[in-house]
């Protein structure tokens, strides 16, 4: 698997849809060099399902992981993906990069196309209220349910005053212990 | 639980509290239906880190389980983006995502900040990162084997792998001055060389391990209680382990070639032309059950072996960190701004951290950290489909979970009772060390 | 002989009987420590276990059938130590022979696996349950295999003209080793192989220690039971261990060394009851402690299976050539 192969086929599928793309390869290796390939591809939220399906056309498809930020009056999520395992060196890194408006923070969910991506879906849901459409299982994974604030969001009011009050209420909650 | 609820009414806490006592509820009222429900955890014996699995089951058979994590949630991604900590103490809090794959964090995200800040790291030090990541993986899996014989009701051959384990123990604490958390990679390079009059001691444990790997070998794959135990039990078929994005041992028992070091390399890794392991090496045809993963995580010792051996006869001589002086290199860090990927296969699958710096700050803009078992966690449901409840350890152990190291964040508490103990532990450490140097 | 007697026996039975099951508890723990290059705890360990057990809370918990759930461990903990009175001790009779005899044995070795299932039931807890429903699959499986055993040697015994034949005195006064032909012994070895399987089945032990399965259900049937419940529970299990290696001996090796050693009198029966015990320590080094040591724990169907269909044809086959062999042999 090639970068280039990779460009073509998410050209392709994408057409306008595919904002801008970057190539970052990086040489690794002390005695017997290597080059990995990394792309690193803008994509309009709408056109994510299509471009992991052309992805996952070209060969076998892993997911990472999504990583998110929240970017002021957007929010940005990171689609962490890897095509093509199973020879050596032959694997692309692609990260797809989408922005969601914090009016609508709804992407189209991938777990139709690549069932792995549901963990990292979900938890995008409790970290930075992002809601994702057509995924099947909401609860979270890692807050508790109702859970009242998204830690990663930088414009929550509740956080602070939420931490204040967790360690509040662990400081309580030690004190008590040796009664109860 | 209520004495938990703190003073009254706050409106926020005791709603997460209620749902924790409704959730106990459910599982006592399914009991008496035709199919009930067996909560396995989140303390359970067989569990040795805080997970909840609910299981509905019919007689033995398990028709549908709930997976409930976040337990052991520490918040610390939040802790390395919003407080104000600079690299260095976000390398520290990386090195404690997870105790057993101590040093596969650290070098996944050394490499991300090299990458987004541009930093080179010297050949000896990738070499050296190489040495100690493989030893790692000898550990965790010798560490695995015996967990899962535990969970097998096998103590015996627990208490024989976990014997046999101490002795790379021993060589990490030798070269790195800790039994686990080596603190070796910094970024730009590695904290500790291997000094010459050490290789005498890595030598002595790699061929200690090539004598004990028929035994250990034959003691999991040839023992008929353990082929009765593992054979076609929590079997994850290779279509779903692609689907499902399953990665390291996991994926590989499955018949999928997958493995980090061979798919996209990284650090020296090329030099060794590391290969995906299967169950077919070892002359099986992959199944995909707990057998074919005792099998895989076997034979990467070796692999290991090999790995190190290499290693150590090709040493590159040179520096081994671009910056000796902290200062210096958190200056760096701080003018730098961009970012990076860094990934490493944990001897649990693949970890990969997402790393972005922005000019001026000392902390992170954005870090996202992946362990192994978020990726596997998806497969434990089509492993535990149609499984007995006997099954359950075993099938839990399989992926080799580490929950904490997935779970990542929260509130860490003050220790209160450490202060003792941890001293003489300290000291007990470093009488063991200076016993050692001898 | 006069009740007073009886009683005063009955105590030193009963007493005794439970210090050598913690003892030999210990023993087995130890021995299993050193087998897998462990130091183990001290002997006494059972002994401060239990104590500590008697020193704690009793908790029911709300969900439990209150009664059963409390009267089940006295239930247990008085059939194990009834059986010690219809055992022969070495030298020693069974105490209360006449008004019992290798049948009753049998049950009072099936009633604490009852109580403990019941009690299981009882505790409100589903991993309570899945044990109890574990530990009646395993007494059903386990049952007809012992039951084909004591059957097989009865009724060798009664062809002798012996009466009662299924007295457990009568059968350790009678050795049938000397008695039978060729294939009689062959028939005798298979029915013991068969027993000494039975044996760490009856006691719950790895591999078959599926009701309690820590790592599985954390205990099972135990789950819910904490304090002197517990211990009730643990020193009835110690009661048994004896009780099932003293039926083996009695049935299989029930010869003492006095007589060879030229001894007589009080000294005699004094290097018997040691010899005795010895027997009895080996048979549970030989068939649980080592066992458990050298197993990894099965699962319920595969005992289930593997009782009903080999274990029994086993035992079945023994009783099929010590049959042929009095056809044979006449």
């Amino acid at each position: 698997m090639r970068a280039e192969e990779v460009l073509r086929a998410l050209t392709a599928s994408l057409g306008a849809q595919l904002r801008s793309y970057e190539l970052r390869p990086r040489e690794v290796g002390v005695r017997r060099k290597w080059t990995v390939e990394e792309v690193w591809a803008e994509v309009e939220r709408e056109a994510l399902p299509k471009a992991v399906a052309a992805l996952k056309a070209l060969g076998p498809l892993h997911i990472s992981v999504i990583s998110g930020h929240d970017a002021g009056e957007t929010i940005e999520l990171l689609y962490h993906l890897a095509v093509g395992f199973g020879t050596e060196g032959g694997e692309v890194v692609v990260t797809l990069r989408t922005f969601l408006p914090k009016s609508d923070p709804t992407a189209p969910s991938l777990c139709a196309v690549l069932p792995g991506a549901e963990i990292t879906e979900r938890e995008k849901i409790e970290f930075l209220g992002v809601d994702f459409l057509g995924i099947p299982r909401r609860d979270h994974v890692f807050l508790p349910d109702g859970f009242p604030v998204h830690p990663w969001r930088r414009d929550e009011p509740e956080l602070a005053r939420f931490l204040h009050r967790m360690v509040e209420w662990e400081k309580g909650h030690e004190r008590k212990e040796p009664q109860g | 639980m209520s004495a938990r609820n703190p003073k009254d009414n706050d409106p926020v806490l005791p709603a997460v509290e209620e749902r924790v006592v409704e959730r106990e509820l459910v599982g006592a009222e399914a009991a008496l239906g035709e199919t009930f429900a067996v909560p396995i955890g989140p303390i359970h014996p067989a569990l040795k880190e805080p997970i909840r699995l609910t299981f509905r089951v019919r007689g033995e058979r398990i028709v549908g389980v709930d997976i409930r994590t976040g337990f052991a949630h520490r918040g610390i991604e939040f802790m390395g983006m919003r407080q104000g900590r600079n690299l260095i103490q976000i390398l520290y809090l990386a090195e404690r995502i997870c105790g057993i794959c101590s040093v596969s964090h650290p070098i996944a995200f050394t490499q991300a900040v090299e990458r987004a800040a541009g930093i080179e790291v010297p050949p000896r030090a990738q070499y050296i990162r190489v040495i100690i990541s493989e030893l790692e993986r000898i550990h965790s899996h010798l560490l695995w084997a015996g967990v899962a014989a535990h969970e097998l009701g096998f103590d015996t051959l627990l208490h024989l792998t976990w014997r046999v384990r101490e002795k790379v123990l021993d060589v990490l604490e030798e070269l790195s001055g800790n039994r686990i958390d080596y603190a070796i990679p910094i970024f730009g390079g590695v904290r500790r060389d291997i000094a010459p009059e050490q290789y005498p001691k890595v030598w002595e444990a790699i061929r200690y391990y090539r004598g004990l790997l028929e035994q250990l070998l034959d003691a999991f794959l040839r023992d008929p209680t353990v082929e009765a135990r593992t054979r076609g039990v929590g079997v994850l078929e290779p279509k779903e382990a692609e689907e499902l994005c399953a990665v390291g041992p996991t994926a590989r028992a499955s018949g999928l070639r997958k493995d980090v070091r061979q798919d996209r390399p990284y650090l020296a890794y090329p030099d060794f032309q590391v290969r995906a392991i299967t169950p077919e090496d070892y002359g099986l045809t992959p199944v995909g059950d707990v057998y074919d993963k005792i099998v895989v995580r076997l034979l990467e010792v070796e692999q290991s072996l090999n790995i190190i051996e290499q290693a150590l006869e090709n040493m590159p001589e040179g520096e081994i960190t671009s910056f000796p002086k902290i200062p210096a290199l958190l200056a760096y860090l701080k003018k730098a701004e961009g970012e990076g990927l860094g990934w490493h296969e944990a001897p649990r699958g693949e970890v990969i951290h997402y790393v972005r710096l922005a000019a001026g700050e000392e902390s992170l803009l954005v870090w996202k950290v992946k362990a192994p078992t978020y990726s596997n966690l998806l497969s434990w449901y089509p492993m535990f489909e149609d499984q007995e409840i006997a099954d359950i350890p075993i099938i839990a152990a399989s992926i080799d979970p580490c929950i904490c190291c997935m779970d990542r964040v929260y509130l860490v508490r003050g220790g209160k009772e450490e202060v003792w103990p941890k001293e003489k532990l300290l000291k007990l450490s470093w009488e063991k060390t200076r016993r050692m140097q001898r | 002989m006069s009740g007073w007697a009886i009683l005063g026996q009955a105590v030193l039975a009963l007493v005794g009987g439970g210090i050598v099951g913690l003892l030999y508890r210990g023993l087995d723990r130890k021995i299993a420590a050193r087998m897998q290059a462990r130091l183990g705890p001290p002997l006494r360990q059972p002994f401060l276990d239990l104590g500590k057990l008697l020193a704690k809370e009793t908790v029911i918990p709300k969900t439990a059938v209150a009664w059963v759930f409390s009267a089940m461990p006295f239930v247990a903990a008085i059939a194990s130590f009834t059986a010690l009175l219809y055992l022969p001790w070495g030298p020693f009779g069974p105490i209360l022979e006449g008004h019992g005899d290798a049948l009753l044995v049998l049950y009072l070795l099936a009633v604490p696996a009852l109580a403990m299932a019941l009690g299981g039931f009882a505790s409100g807890s589903p991993l309570g349950v899945v044990g109890a429903q574990r530990e009646l699959v395993m007494l059903v499986s386990y049952e007809f295999p012992l039951a084909v055993v004591l059957v097989a040697l009865a009724w060798r015994l009664s062809t002798l003209g012996i009466a009662p034949a299924f007295s457990l005195g009568q059968m350790a006064r009678y050795p049938l080793w000397g008695v039978v032909g060729p294939l009689g012994l062959i028939g005798l070895v298979v029915l013991l192989v068969s027993l000494l399987v039975v044996t760490p089945a009856e006691l719950a032990k790895i591999p078959f220690d599926i009701p309690e399965a820590e790592t599985e259900i954390a205990g099972g049937l135990f789950v819910e039971y904490s304090g002197t419940y517990l211990a009730l529970f643990y020193l009835a299990d110690a009661v048994r261990t004896v009780v099932m290696a003293g039926l083996v001996v009695a049935l299989f090796v029930p010869y003492g060394i006095a007589q060879p050693l030229g001894l007589a009198g009080a000294a005699a029966q004094a290097v018997d009851l040691l010899f005795w015990l010895a027997k009895v320590f080996g048979v549970m080094a030989a068939a649980v402690t080592t066992v458990r040591v050298g197993m990894a724990r099965l699962k319920v169907d595969q005992i289930a299976r593997g009782f009903w269909w080999r274990v029994t044809a086993v035992a079945l086959s023994g009783l099929l050539l010590l049959a042929l062999d009095k056809v044979v042999s006449g």
